[in-house]
């Protein structure tokens, strides 16, 4: 037994020294074979699965990114500078006071997968189906300013709207309702179906979804922009940042789409290979405070949580500077932006002061989150800022589908949420303020108090008009402060260095229609 | 062996009905609602009505039961309410890729366990034997997501020798291994702790009976009694860990998935959980349980096939 031992042991030592040099050579034999397969293809890294492709009811910024490269809306906002250019209309003329928009369309387009020409009946077919309850569109109030949609010729369109809307371009912008679809695709395909075969007139056609793994557009070779400078995109679903961040080191993936930890993005940052965008989002990040619940309907308590939370903090500690300040609801991505509102800076005795004055010196308050990433984590240092007040802060984390029904139910008295979308500020001060936004909607404040000053806002004649009512909107938000801004979001992409002529957008999603792979 | 197979089935359609129970209103319990799930936060009441109705959420529980199980027994599950297409064929397009994962792992645990677990059971209290046990009981210690990530961490970020990721679309058999490798080593190695732990355990038992003994007084050489007239009979035990360990793989597969972003059942219920996809649940839930209970049924009958007093019984 002994002599067999050390013959073993031996062998065995060879054994090992054998398989490792057989993986290795291996490995790297298949891996060269596996690169060749995948060249002109872009591969960009997704946190979460698709699910839903109809523009009528996408949402979540992973579908939304993807929808991107298959539809075209009648403008869109120019990547680079939010600035709305032409898109599938050439040009646009309103007329009639603000209340009528003539388009006139491009014309030669043609859809995906030999749906036939686009046309103006198109246009009038997508947005007659967002606008029809049948459809259960979520953005039907998007489009609620339109009267009616006329089409006297194949290339023009004309819209009608109820009363002069300054804002009504931003509804018209390839994001969400503003994606055209086809009469004869949805037809043909099927509600039901549909919502996973899209069919647009976009840089890339989508070819298939392959669940829990990836989803493969082709690129569209007849596009009217011009053909696409890659053969697909891939989009590579892969959950966790820090493997993400390894595979994009490795040239696994090509893009890193949705990079949040910080210490992930000061790992890449340091990478040779790879290059870290950063740009603020057209979003804050907010709790939402239920107006209609005691003591929170007491304007001095809400104003004692905002001097309450050290948001500084936040930002510096948790965040390590990956976030900016948020002075309202809107960000410096917004033309009407502003900082000419009420500053609430840090201090605790202030907020002891005021809540002294409103007579609640200590009462219990829930503060209600999504069990996500970082919300679930950031609550804990503002449940403790506010007990550090004498609030009796409880943190309540739920689960998304739970957190999205109490949402969607209204009746919580207060909440994390964010409003991800197009640089059109009625995007987040309607959802998060206005009464058409009342539970079913994000505005579980039950605020009610600028409904006049949304109307003002709407009808401004021009840019400078609008700059001045919004201006009037913030301003009185801030002072009755409903909605507590948090932070405003910064939003960070990362590529590697053989990716070329990337632009980053402030939407939350990600286009690689530009890229070129060098 | 007609009647075994009987009883067999008759078994395995008994736990399959306890087990579709169980997960529906297991699933139900969960708060959330899947209309809102679907439709998000700009959802009217009516939309969410109307979806709900579609769905058949409206109803009392136990007549969604009824007729979820008059359905069922048609082999129609439902159709998952993310994608809107057959639920049962959303887990079928998704269960080779956890099926290969889970053989190829439990293969490997196989090929490391049962040697490891023999070895430790002959040497039982030498150095070797500690050691291996040391080692076994370590890989049952760390959490499989764990051993995941650390060796992403070696062998895609240090060594550079396979992919961080588990899975591609690329086509051809070497491709296949080229990102399976990796999943399937962790996968393996961590259950091949437990087929270790088994093994011995099943070995020592049969090497403490009196016929070993016999037959060492005798002068029998060391290697008849360990492969002839030991491993042999520790056959039987052994088989059934593998059949136990295959549960136990494909538990882990799920979370080998995640790690690895590759597809499967684990990824795909993952998802229908978190989206309070109902139907795509409970048929995932199923599809893994009818893949267990078949495999424990197949090792049954080899059972009848290595051992022929199994026959009788």
């Amino acid at each position: 037994m002994a002599n067999d031992g050390f013959k073993v042991r031996l062998s065995r030592r060879q054994f090992t020294a054998a398989a490792v040099t057989t993986a290795a050579t291996l490995s790297m034999g298949l891996s060269r074979l596996v690169q060749a397969q995948e060249a002109k293809t872009l591969r960009i890294r997704i946190s979460s699965d698709i699910g839903n492709l109809d523009p009528a009811k996408i949402f979540q910024i992973e579908n939304q990114s993807v929808a991107t490269h298959i539809y075209n809306g009648m403008a869109k906002y120019d990547e680079a500078t939010n600035k709305i250019v032409p898109d599938l209309a050439n040009a646009w003329e309103v007329s009639d006071g603000g209340k009528v928009y003539t388009f006139t369309l491009r014309e030669g387009v043609m859809w995906h997968k030999d749906y036939g020409a686009f046309t103006s009946d198109d246009v009038k077919f997508s947005f007659e189906r967002v606008l029809d309850p049948k459809t259960g569109s979520s953005y039907a109030g998007q489009l609620s300013s339109i009267a009616s949609i006329e089409t006297p010729a194949p290339n023009k369109v004309v819209i009608t709207l109820k009363a002069a809307n300054s804002g009504f371009l931003h509804k018209m912008a390839a994001f969400n309702q503003g994606w055209i679809v086809s009469r004869k695709a949805l037809a043909d395909i099927g509600e039901e179906k549909y919502r996973l075969n899209p069919i647009g007139t976009g840089p890339f056609i989508f070819d298939r979804w392959t669940p829990g793994q990836e989803v493969r557009l082709v690129a569209n070779t007849a596009y009217f922009g011009g053909a696409p400078k890659v053969q697909s995109i891939v989009f590579r679903l892969i959950r966790d940042e820090t493997a993400s961040a390894i595979a994009l080191e490795n040239g696994e993936v090509d893009i890193f789409f949705g990079l949040q930890q910080p210490e992930v993005i000061a790992r890449l940052k340091g990478s040779a290979n790879v290059t870290v965008l950063d740009r603020p989002a057209n979003h804050t990040i907010n709790l939402v405070l239920n107006t209609e619940v005691k003591p929170l309907d007491d304007v001095r308590v809400r104003q004692a949580i905002m001097f309450a939370i050290n948001r500084d903090a936040l930002i510096k500690g948790f965040f390590k500077d990956t976030k900016r300040a948020a002075f309202n609801v809107l960000t410096p991505s917004f033309p009407e932006y502003t900082e000419d509102v009420p500053h609430y800076n840090y201090d605790p005795e202030k907020a002891r002061a005021l809540l002294k004055q409103a007579g609640h010196t200590s009462f219990p308050l829930d503060l209600i989150t999504p069990a996500a990433a970082p919300y679930d984590k950031i609550i804990v240092p503002i449940a403790n800022d506010l007990m550090n007040v004498g609030i009796q802060a409880s943190i309540k984390t739920l689960e998304r589908g739970a957190f999205l029904q109490a949402r969607g139910k209204g009746n919580i008295p207060t909440s994390i949420t964010g409003v991800v979308g197009a640089p059109d500020p009625d995007s987040p001060i309607l959802s998060l303020y206005s009464r058409s936004a009342f539970p079913p909607g994000l505005n579980t404040a039950h605020y009610a108090q600028i409904e006049d000053l949304i109307a003002q806002a709407s009808a401004a004649p021009d840019e400078a008009a609008r700059k001045v009512a919004y201006a009037a909107i913030l301003k009185k938000t801030m002072t009755d402060v409903p909605v507590i801004p948090l932070y405003a979001d910064n939003l960070y992409i990362a590529h590697t260095k053989k990716v070329q002529g990337f632009v980053q957008n402030s939407l939350f999603t990600v286009n690689g229609a530009s890229v070129s792979l060098g | 062996m007609g009647s075994y197979l009987a009883r067999q089935l008759s078994q395995l359609f008994i736990t399959l009905f306890g087990i579709i129970t169980v997960t529906f209103f297991m699933v139900r319990m969960i708060p959330g609602d899947p209309a809102q799930y679907m439709l998000g936060d700009y959802a009217t009441d009516e939309a969410l009505a109307t979806l709900r109705a579609q769905m058949g959420l409206d109803k009392p529980v136990v007549v969604q039961y009824m007729m979820y199980m008059a359905r069922a027994v048609t082999g129609d599950l439902g159709d998952s309410v993310i994608t809107g297409r057959s639920a049962l064929s959303e887990i079928l397009q998704s269960l080779p890729d956890s099926t290969i994962l889970a053989f190829a792992g439990l293969a490997i645990a196989v090929v490391i366990g049962v040697p490891m677990g023999i070895i430790t059971a002959m040497r039982q209290g030498t150095w070797a034997d500690t050691l291996i046990m040391l080692v076994a009981l370590a890989g049952i210690s760390f959490p499989v997501f764990w051993l995941g990530l650390a060796s992403i961490l070696l062998f895609s970020q240090e060594l550079k020798w396979f992919p961080a990721l588990g899975s591609s679309s690329g086509q051809g058999f070497w491709n296949a291994v080229y990102y399976l490798t990796l999943p399937a080593l962790v996968l393996g190695v961590s259950v091949a702790a437990y087929v270790t732990r088994l093994t011995r355990s099943a070995m020592l038992e049969i090497i403490g009976q009196d016929y070993i003994r016999v037959a060492r007084a005798m002068g029998v050489p060391e290697r008849v009694i360990v492969w002839r007239l030991a491993f042999k009979n520790a056959l039987i035990p052994i088989l059934a860990i593998v059949g136990v360990t295959f549960a136990y793989s494909l538990g882990s597969a799920i979370l080998i998935e995640v790690v690895f972003s590759r597809p499967g059942v684990g990824s795909t219920i993952l998802k229908a959980v978190s989206a309070r996809d109902y139907q795509l649940v409970q048929a995932g839930v199923l599809i893994l349980a009818v893949g267990v209970v078949v495999v424990n049924t197949l090792l049954d009958l080899t059972y009848a096939l290595v051992d022929p007093r199994m026959r009788k019984r």
